[in-house]
């Protein structure tokens, strides 16, 4: 028994020791003792998911920003996409006070009333990427130009697949904005074009394993597919899985959207025949751009829909490096 | 068979007469026992106050309760002017309501020896079919509303009942029952829905349940809706003939069995009632979140065995309380506030949630190497949980 | 004085495990308010008889009376309605609950009133007639308030023996109840059944020691082989007579 009481305090020393070591060899990030130092201001990102380079891309032009500018940033994202994880880091990310919040939020209703909450007590909100119901309450938001590259996807596929053929759309979840945006474009793209037979959207709820499965399946349905168009990196990670065992990778185009280290693999060794790369690391500068505009005063840009870029096996050295997304800055 | 029956307990009856002097003949002391007390005596005796409270400090609950004060005065000398605020605990308290309502049913399924992996996905099918019904019916009053809550609350009994079944009946593991209507609960609400989250979510639930406060104070009234289960639900645990034979049946499942616990039906209303809290959460979730968000609570069931574990409740059966629960659901949740506030990079939070965790399952194992060090019958293993004896 | 008709009796019960013949057309029969030992060696079908008797085993062929009507024992919980009552080898308490859990245990007392009808407890009624219990027994129960699982094996086999006496209004079987007592606990259990005898309970030990088989004991039944091979008058017997009817060497013996 006494064994067990006096290893009690080991959690707690530890709950500290992990606060002390991270807060002190986090030299960007930690907000907490450096208000000291004149007047700066206080960020915080709250990532769609933690890890995933696309946001990882952001935080870098984020933090590059910040520090520019003078700010600190603290960022912070659930360990999925997923909103049930995202509603409490949120609480505590308003609990901190900053004087501003960049967030992607993971649900257009589910974080509706957080993030007002959290506008509603003075912080300055800037959605980035993804947006909510309602947005009247956010300074500003920075995202792709989503139709616009759902719409770069399917001329990418066109360009693959001059003869036409069966196409079909890997989507990750209903309900996310610019997800939806992205089929929505393609869609309208492809409609405009007879020699090519759209087959729908498949989900695959952000699961690499999932949209393996469901494009194997569809490969089965439809041997003679010639076009997937995977509209983030899980999808697209899963459905060059998914081709690849079914030998059919000579056969499919698959164009990806997103340019994380996976993809950029897959498109070098032929898996992936195009990716459409966002700009996330501009999203990020433009969205501390406007967040500060907003605390100063001067002029905030409602919305911004920065570009979108695309990239073969032959530009990935060249002029598209810099827009391959990164896995730490 | 029926008349048989009673001819023989009429036999036994007739003996039973003549001998029932053992018994109460033995209660001399039976006259001293004020019948009133019985509440507040409970399960503890003898040994005045200073055993009462040497008693207390060993169970695991106070312990991990120490643990959560000690972690809250880190941060709160960490950031004095953020994180000790109302404001601050106000929606941390908010955020763990909705798991609270489940850990009230795992902690009753875990003390049995059993596992309910299946809640999170029940949560979402219970909210999916309410908001489909609510859907169709329209309005954005009470009457609609109820007709939601009603609904949730069914499917998520329908669930339990299902699992409880296939447990207690068709004898099959319950980590293999929960496995697969985890994944058949939310295929089948991913079906009903076509995979798009319905986000017609009645005003009254979320304004009034979800972000609402109690009338005049600034506490939110879905915790306070939690509170009352939590209370509820642990008088029944720790006071009634129920509870006792929910530990009986963790126990020592044979024992209670030999003495005539209906242990099977015992054992699908305990997964009933994880099914019923799982279509209250699944309706509170709608409030919270004003989505069916069929793709999230992916972590939910996991964050919330860890909950009751870190909570003391062991995963060996026979052991547990609610109160440790609800300590078990602040510890993580205060840890990732804390952090989060502190600004320590996500990743972290989960180690020392796995940390604590393991230490809190270290800790159970020593505590039960320790009492059956004079009890051959106490050593099991973790093996329960993939087979259940006939 | 025994009454003429067994509570309970046995007639040529037979159970096969696989090739082996547990038992092999057993008769065995026990009074209201008498001690009957079963003796045997090991493997004579001593557990198996307290298992089919107690509604813990089906039997292939055979057949129990109680109270002289034939009964189906097909569950222990027939078998403790009619009030009898087993404690077993292996004890079956739940380790995790406090001595007054363990004997109330399925047939816990209801709190007085409202409360009782919601499933509320009398729990000090149900401590107090425990300690009453474990109190007559000689039973040394350290605490009231801690799970059984943390006491010696000494001490549960006093609280397995105190639950069941309390409770058998017809029959008591008591497998092997001193095995892991010490001298004063054991001299308190054999008390015990002679007191619990006195009420009128008939009480069915079983015990390889046979100078407390001689001790209590009003008969003795000796199994072998699946079969009862004899029966003695316990006063008239002694150590020698019963070791040869177990063994096999007084095959004769008063039958």
């Amino acid at each position: 028994m006494k064994t067990i009481t006096k290893l009690l305090p080991l959690v707690a020393a530890s709950a500290l020791a992990l606060t002390a070591c991270s807060s002190g060899s986090d030299d960007s990030g930690s907000g907490s003792g450096s208000s000291a130092s004149g007047g700066n201001q206080k960020l915080a990102f709250v990532q769609g998911v933690a890890g995933d380079e696309f946001y990882v891309t952001m935080q870098c032009g984020i933090e590059a920003e910040a520090k520019k500018v003078g700010a600190t940033v603290n960022t912070q994202g659930p360990a999925k996409f997923d909103p049930t994880l995202q509603k409490p880091i949120v609480d505590s990310v308003m609990a901190s006070k900053p004087d501003a919040i960049l967030i992607a939020p993971t649900d257009v209703s589910a974080m509706q009333a957080p993030l007002k909450a959290a506008a509603d007590q003075g912080i300055k909100v800037v959605l980035v990427d993804t947006t909510v119901d309602d947005p009247s309450f956010a300074a500003s938001q920075i995202s792709s130009d989503n139709e616009g590259g759902g719409a770069a996807a399917f001329k990418a596929i066109q360009d693959l697949n001059p003869d036409g053929g069966k196409i079909l759309i890997m989507s990750t979840d209903p309900g996310i904005s610019t997800v939806d945006a992205r089929v929505k474009g393609f869609e309208t793209a492809a409609a405009k074009d007879e020699k090519f037979d759209y087959l729908g959207v498949q989900y695959s709820h952000n699961d690499t394993a999932t949209a393996a499965r469901l494009i194997t399946a569809a490969l089965a349905k439809n041997p003679d597919i010639v076009g997937v168009f995977a509209t983030n990196t899980f999808s697209a990670a899963g459905t060059a899985t998914g081709v690849r065992q079914a030998d059919k990778q000579d056969q499919v185009k698959v164009v990806g959207f997103d340019a994380g280290p996976d993809q950029v693999g897959q498109l070098k060794d032929g898996t992936v025949q195009a990716l459409i790369a966002q700009d996330p690391y501009e999203i990020g500068v433009d969205g501390v751009d406007q967040a500060m505009a907003s605390l100063d005063g001067s002029e905030v840009t409602p919305t911004i829909q920065t570009g979108f870029h695309i990239i073969t096996k032959d530009n990935v050295d060249g002029d598209g490096a810099q827009y391959l997304y990164k896995s730490s800055c | 068979m029926n008349s048989d029956m009673s001819a023989k307990n009429a036999t036994a009856d007739a003996v039973g007469v003549a001998a029932d002097a053992a018994p109460s003949g033995e209660l001399r002391s039976e006259a001293a026992v004020s019948p009133d007390a019985s509440l507040m005596t409970a399960v503890e005796s003898g040994g005045g106050l200073a055993g009462l409270a040497r008693r207390i400090v060993k169970v695991q609950s106070f312990q991990i309760l120490l643990v959560l004060v000690a972690i809250s005065v880190v941060f709160s000398l960490l950031a004095p002017d953020t994180f000790p605020t109302w404001g601050n605990l106000r929606l941390v308290i908010q955020n763990v309501s909705i798991l609270a309502v489940l850990g009230i049913g795992m902690t009753y399924v875990i003390i049995t020896s059993g596992i309910d992996l299946s809640i999170g996905s029940v949560l979402v099918f219970s909210g999916v079919i309410a908001a489909k019904v609510m859907q169709s019916m329209g309005g954005d009053g009470w009457g609609t509303a109820i007709v939601g809550i009603l609904v949730s609350i069914v499917c998520g009994i329908l669930w339990g009942l299902l699992n409880g079944a296939l447990i207690a009946k068709a004898k099959v593991p319950p980590l293999i029952v929960t496995l697969g209507t985890l994944s058949g609960a939310l295929g089948l609400a991913q079906v009903i829905t076509g995979g798009v989250d319905i986000r017609e979510v009645p005003a009254v639930l979320s304004t009034n349940i979800g972000y609402g406060n109690i009338p005049g104070t600034t506490i939110p009234t879905i915790s306070v809706i939690a509170l009352v289960f939590l209370v509820i639900f642990g008088v029944v645990l720790h006071k009634t003939r129920y509870g006792l034979y929910t530990y009986a049946v963790g126990s020592n499942e044979e024992s209670a069995r030999r003495v005539g616990v209906k242990v099977d039906r015992h054992l699908i209303t305990i997964y009933a009632l994880s099914g019923f809290m799982a279509g209250v959460a699944g309706i509170l979730s709608l409030a919270q979140y004003s989505t069916t968000a069929i793709a999230g609570q992916s972590n939910t069931s996991l964050a919330v065995i860890a909950a009751v574990v870190i909570g003391g409740t062991s995963l060996f059966g026979g052991i547990g309380t609610i109160f440790g629960t609800v300590v078990g659901l602040f510890i993580p949740a205060i840890l990732q506030n804390g952090f989060v506030i502190t600004g320590v990079q996500p990743f972290w939070q989960q180690v020392a949630i796995g940390a604590v965790l393991i230490v809190a399952v270290y800790i159970d194992q020593r505590r039960r190497a320790a009492a059956s060090r004079a009890n051959k019958t106490g050593k099991r293993s973790l093996a329960h949980l993939f087979r259940r004896s006939a | 004085m025994p009454s003429t008709t067994p509570i309970l009796e046995a007639r040529g019960l037979t159970r096969s495990f696989g090739a082996v013949r547990a038992l092999d057309g057993a008769d065995f029969d026990v009074h209201a308010g008498e001690v009957v030992a079963l003796i045997g060696d090991n493997g004579a079908g001593k557990s198996t008889m307290v298992k089919a008797l107690s509604g813990n085993l089906a039997l292939d062929s055979g057949s129990i009376l109680f109270n002289g009507e034939e009964v189906d024992l097909s569950s222990p919980s027939v078998a403790s309605h009619m009030g009898i009552e087993t404690v077993f080898q292996d004890l079956a308490l739940a380790p995790h609950l406090t001595p007054p859990q363990n004997m109330y245990l399925g047939r816990e007392l209801p709190a007085p009133g409202f409360l009782g009808k919601l499933g509320f407890l009398d729990n000090k009624t149900m401590r107090a007639r425990s300690k009453v219990a474990f109190d007559e027994l000689g039973a040394t129960v350290r605490s009231y308030s801690s799970p059984v699982g943390s006491m010696s094996g000494g001490q549960r086999q006093a609280i397995a023996i105190a639950r069941a006496v309390a409770w058998a209004k017809g029959v008591v079987f008591l497998d092997e109840p001193t095995a892991a007592l010490g001298v004063v606990q054991t001299k308190a259990v054999l008390e015990t059944i002679r007191k619990v005898r006195d009420k009128g309970v008939g009480v069915v030990f079983i015990s390889h020691s046979m100078p407390h088989v001689i001790e209590v004991s009003d008969r003795v039944q000796v199994l072998r082989l699946g079969r009862r091979v004899a029966t003695f008058q316990a006063r008239d017997t002694t150590v020698e007579e019963l070791v040869g009817a177990m063994t096999g060497a007084l095959d004769a013996g008063a039958k």
